[in-house]
């Protein structure tokens, strides 16, 4: 397909910003978004161009990739960034996807992929207005101790109100904890894997991006067809129901009704607090409004209203915190914390602090136990005694883990990976690729799921979801195998486009063909299928370019020790199934 | 019958764009937000309430008053009806607009809500809604009969239950 033929407006050029120089300069790529159309595809590669064998993941000349895709900005849920960047928590593919404004803002100012290199050497924040590109010191407000606060500042200083978005950072990613995230306008995070420490490395308090500028269709009538449609099929059917009702915590229940609810570091599988941090609960007590990602009918974004006395005087304040399953169980039911006001006040705490929650929460909970075995003493903690439900002392030690005053909290600002490879407790320490789990114990396809996941996410493959029906029916491994297989080529070709994973089911194959063609560009089912299989060849290329191996997959035993929603998993199973995946992937 | 857009319920507003998509590509062939004719503003980011900035329909529109070249004239309905051919573009009328619902496009026309019921068949959440007033724009008052508690609709009806049934967003 010639560069004449492909009528995709805009989606040709990259642009680089250089933070050691203070400059920035565009590249035309239509080579690229030709083969790779947009997201991961074309951040894959040009990570693989930019990567020099050896550069560590905080190195100035290591670059950190956003990218948008075709349908960012031009139909509905299709909202998401990727973030390409070398992972300071594991060493390993640091991929993170993030909501928000930014799709849209980067789609309008015409740039949807960007490079950022270099480090500057005092804070700076780049504003992109259009094809505007500006640095401009950010010492003043390095140092706040709020990432919300951030987005304040800046909304007075820079232009296009309610066309734009702040990401930033908090102390986290200032004081390099190696799992900080960036906050997205507010509500929305690039959480997973540490994209905050590089942020933070690179001196990069913020980067502010606004746009508006026009994409045209060549087939507008045809284009907004398909938007109708789609716009339906999101608002009309059941099969976004769930984010457009209780959300993704509606899963505490459900997980601990399934026994695959990690409580107390995983050393059991449900919770006798569920109840108390349902779902239910927060909506029907604190949920107030919900908002929605630019250009997402759907406000999956659940704001809770914590209204906290701080005197005998009857003096209040009001806090709005966005909350979600995986929030609730890293820091309630993983840290015993059975009250839901307590939940929402250590939320507030991490997304002040700017660190990936649920990082914070394992780490927290593998502390815990630690004590509680008596491995380390008051002497590491500085006289914390951390206990399962404490609320007050979980505050105190996210300030102080962030804070990093002697060795062992700086271990734990480095993972529970880290942390427990100095201290002991690997056994217990639930990290699978060096990152700490999400909120599933189902069984063999959420644990293989997470080890082989390209970022060991259960966003790549769903393995959870593999479990859930083999409770229901069992399942042989290897369609469970297959199942995990067939999804993460699915999923990276959504992350292509870039739409947001709620609506995964709403862009089937069938529904991304005619999206693509309504704004003249072709592709089959067999095209798009390949191209799922291509960015898994390439990430994994650059996974082991970055070090990692199989082989060297550590399976915590706790894994083992706690029954699952499918049962005891035996490790010798994990294994072979890991095998299977390799057979089958040719890795 | 005379309609005209009411943002009936602006607290449901989950800031999601898609009213102002709709009406850009419905008036202008475009994918944007540009030349929307409904505005979707945050004053304190999303973490405050959104506005939404739309022409109010005015029974006695100030910014037709504000015209010198008579571009504007009365619509059926409240609001106004512009006449490009003659609109040069000086501005006039957005200063008379005290709701600050309209723009200049790139062409230097004005841009101003035509009432023309796009925007609240892709709102997801009852924010806009199309009314029916007298032909002077004047709010009707029918005759109602017994008042049923309708809000909320029903705590217990799914998104779907809500919206599924609604009129489908097919443009016209
Ligand atoms: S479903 Fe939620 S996260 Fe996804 S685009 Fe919509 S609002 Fe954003
Ligand atoms: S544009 Fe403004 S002044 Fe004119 S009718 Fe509408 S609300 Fe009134
Ligand atoms: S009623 Fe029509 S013209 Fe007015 S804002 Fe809505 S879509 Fe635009
Ligand atoms: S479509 Fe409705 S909910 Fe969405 S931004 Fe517009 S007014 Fe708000």
């Amino acid at each position: 397909m010639t560069t004449e033929q492909y009528a995709i407006p805009g989606l040709t050029n990259v642009l680089y910003i250089d933070l050691t120089s203070q400059s920035y300069h565009i590249e035309e790529r239509p080579d690229l978004y030709e083969k790779y159309l947009g997201g991961i595809g074309i951040a894959t590669n040009l990570m693989l161009e930019e990567y020099k064998e050896g550069t560590g993941p905080l190195d100035p000349e290591m670059p950190l990739i956003l990218s948008t895709g075709p349908l960012s900005g031009v139909y509905p849920t299709c909202t998401k960034t990727v973030a390409l960047f070398r992972s300071p928590l594991n060493g390993e593919l640091g991929e993170s996807y993030a909501g928000g404004h930014l799709a849209m803002s980067m789609r309008y100012s015409g740039y949807e992929t960007i490079v950022i290199k270099g480090a500057s050497r005092y804070p700076v924040y780049v504003a992109v207005h259009d094809d505007k590109v500006t640095f401009r010191d950010a010492s003043s407000i390095w140092h706040l101790s709020s990432a919300i606060d951030v987005g304040k500042i800046l909304r007075e200083v820079e232009p296009g109100a309610g066309r734009r978005s702040i990401i930033r950072i908090g102390p986290a990613g200032e004081k390099g904890i190696t799992y900080a995230s960036v906050n997205v306008d507010t509500y929305r995070h690039f959480g997973r894997l540490g994209l905050g420490t590089v942020f933070g490395a690179k001196k990069l308090k913020a980067l502010l991006i606004s746009g508006n500028r026009e994409i045209k269709s060549p087939e507008h009538k045809a284009y907004r067809k398909t938007v109708s449609m789609l716009y339906d099929t999101i608002v009309k059917t059941g099969l976004t129901e769930k984010y457009h009702n209780l959300g993704t915590s509606e899963n505490i229940l459900v997980l601990n009704e399934l026994k695959g609810l990690p409580t107390r570091n995983l050393q059991e599988a449900s919770f006798e607090g569920a109840e108390t941090i349902s779902g239910e609960v927060f909506a029907d007590k604190y949920l107030i409004r919900r908002v929605s990602c630019a250009g997402c009918p759907i406000g999956c974004v659940h704001i809770a209203m914590l209204k906290r006395q701080f005197s005998k005087a009857h003096e209040y304040e009001t806090l709005n915190i966005s909350y979600d399953f995986e929030l609730i169980y890293a820091l309630g039911s993983n840290l015993g914390v059975a009250d839901p006001e307590a939940v929402l006040e250590l939320i507030d705490a991490c997304e002040k602090a700017g660190v990936d929650i649920i990082s914070m929460g394992v780490v927290l909970a593998w502390a815990t136990e630690m004590q509680q075995r008596g491995k380390i003493s008051t002497q590491e903690t500085i006289g914390l005694k951390l206990s399962w439900g404490d609320k007050a002392s979980y505050l105190r030690a996210i300030e102080l883990v962030v804070q990093a005053p002697n060795e062992f909290y700086t271990a734990l600002g480095k993972g529970v990976d880290y942390a427990s490879k100095k201290y002991g407790g690997e056994e217990f320490a639930v990290q699978l690729g060096g990152l700490e789990i999400p909120g599933y114990h189902t069984g063999l396809g959420n644990t293989l799921g997470l080890s082989v996941s390209s970022r060991h996410s259960h966003l790549d493959n769903a393995g959870y979801a593999a479990d859930q029906a083999a409770f229901n029916r069992p399942i042989p491994d290897e369609k469970i195998v297959e199942y995990i297989i067939e999804e993460e080529d699915r999923r990276s070709v959504l992350n292509c486009m870039v739409a947001c994973l709620f609506a995964r089911n709403v862009y089937t194959y069938e529904n991304i063909i005619l999206a693509l063609k309504s704004i003249g560009i072709e592709r089959t089912e067999e095209e798009l299928k390949e191209l799922g299989k291509d960015i898994f060849r390439k990430k994994h290329e650059l996974k082991k370019k970055f070090g990692f191996r199989f082989e060297n997959l550590t399976l915590p035993k706790r894994f083992f020790e706690t029954a699952s929603t499918t049962g005891m998993l035996e490790e010798e199973r994990v294994r072979k199934a890991i095998e299977m995946y390799r057979e089958k992937r040719g890795v | 019958m005379a309609k005209r857009l009411k943002v009936a319920n602006p607290a449901r507003c989950i800031g999601c764009y898609s009213c102002m998509m709709a009406c850009a590509r419905t008036w202008y062939d475009t994918i944007s937000l540009k030349n929307s004719r409904i505005d979707i503003q945050t004053k304190g980011g999303i973490e405050t309430p959104y506005a939404q900035i739309v022409c109010h329909a005015c029974i006695d529109p100030p910014c037709m008053r504000a015209c010198p070249l008579g571009a504007l004239t009365k619509r059926k309905g409240g609001g106004v009806n512009l006449n490009e051919e003659i609109c040069d573009g000086c501005g006039n009328c957005i200063e008379a607009c005290i709701m600050g619902a309209i723009h200049l496009d790139a062409e230097k026309k004005a841009v101003i809500c035509k009432h023309c019921g796009v925007c609240p068949k892709f709102c997801p959440h009852d924010v806009l809604e199309m009314i029916e007033v007298e032909d002077s724009g004047e709010i009707k008052v029918t005759d109602t009969g017994p008042v049923e508690d309708t809000n909320p609709v029903s705590p217990t009806a799914s998104h779907k239950e809500l919206y599924g049934e609604k009129e489908s967003g097919e443009e016209k």
